[in-house]
């Protein structure tokens, strides 16, 4: 929890927009908390928090939402027209057996919370007619975007610093990176920060 | 007082899963370069061997390793040793390898003296739950004259990293 403090507070260095002190002030609120629900869940943040200088927590995704990429059937999808819902972008491959087995909670949770503002976007770093036969076969419920390696690129930006898969970021309504994971994450970790920014 | 034993042993186990060693395991993570070292050797003056060695909880796929020398180019496809067998829940029954393996590369010219590049293409794992994308590593040797015995190995040297980054 220290970790997750630490790299948020490198994030209020940054020059924002806005009145300072309120929105300083609102976000600590907001983490304490989010750090107190956690804590009382007792759960720990697995996130690659060896890095506290770029993990790309408290980090904006004005980025991100600026990307368009194709979708299997080559139509470009622009990340920003989820801006606003509560967003989880899960880097993934069909080769990488680890990303192959959360999926399925994904689209648990997908289906669940849909409705409440959750959307889980797959990014796959892989071949469009992989990506489609893997979504057929799992009934892949939410869109799975083709990001070919320079993904790979994007995904370091945003604190994947090994550029290794799977990787989750959870993206709140503000458009704030409020959680990333290199590894699988558990369903009752994400469970409980989705929870709290629905 | 047996459940207050049990109750300790119920909270120990729990913090245990909550702090557990995925998490410590996800945050020193090796660099794809350092999990799967690879070097090179000329054995003679068409031969070179190629090498890998892996860090433990590591692993590469045997079918998706790939050598290629320039400019020289290869004499045969290089045989790739025997990998562990893996049965993966997804694609079956898979060779891994771990540890470490070498794939000796014959080249179909000799030109002693002259320097020729090996470039190998790979794709790895770890335990701990992470793949890293297929990976090129190049590493540069210089071919010995005949019957000079086997050349110096090169292997790519990783910047180490220093205590503040």
């Amino acid at each position: 929890m220290d970790r997750l403090r630490v790299s948020d507070v490198s994030a209020h260095l940054q020059p924002e927009h806005g009145t300072l002190f309120t929105r300083r002030w609102f976000r600590w609120s907001a983490f304490a908390v989010a750090g107190a629900l956690a804590l009382a869940a007792g759960l720990h943040f697995r996130g690659n928090g060896d890095d506290a200088g770029g993990t790309g927590r408290g980090m904006d995704a004005a980025t991100l939402f600026a990307i368009a990429m194709p979708d299997a059937a080559g139509n470009q999808q622009s990340f920003g027209q989820w801006q606003g819902r509560v967003l989880v972008v899960n880097f993934w491959a069909t080769w990488c057996v680890p990303c192959r087995e959360e999926m399925p909670e994904f689209v648990k949770v997908q289906r669940e919370l849909g409705e409440r503002g959750l959307q889980f976007v797959g990014v796959a770093i892989d071949q469009a007619d992989k990506v489609e036969a893997f979504a057929a076969e799992l009934g892949l419920n939410y869109p799975a975007l083709i990001g070919g390696y320079g993904a790979i690129e994007l995904s370091k930006t945003m604190g994947n610093r090994l550029g290794a898969l799977p990787f989750t970021v959870i993206i709140d309504r503000s458009g704030r990176v409020v959680h990333t994971q290199l590894g699988p994450i558990k369903e009752a970790v994400l469970r409980t920060i989705v929870g709290q920014l629905l | 007082m047996a459940a207050t034993v049990n109750c300790a042993l119920a909270l120990a186990l729990l913090a245990a899963m909550g702090l557990s060693g995925t998490a410590d395991a996800q945050s020193k993570l090796l660099e794809p370069e350092r999990a799967f070292a690879f070097s090179v050797q000329a054995l003679d003056d068409k031969t070179v061997e190629a090498r890998f060695v892996i860090a433990d909880g590591y692993y590469l796929y045997r079918e998706k390793m790939k050598f290629d020398v320039e400019p020289a180019a290869l004499a045969a496809n290089p045989v790739l040793p025997e990998g562990k067998l893996k049965d993966d829940p997804f694609f079956g029954k898979v060779e891994t390898y771990r540890g470490r393996f070498a794939v000796k590369l014959a080249l179909d010219q000799t030109d002693p003296g002259r320097k020729v590049t090996v470039r190998a293409e790979s794709q790895g794992c770890a335990d701990a739950g992470v793949c890293y994308p297929p990976q090129v590593q190049v590493l540069t040797l210089a071919l010995p004259l005949p019957g000079t015995g086997p050349g110096a190995p090169v292997a790519a040297t990783p910047a180490r990293k220093s205590w503040f980054n």
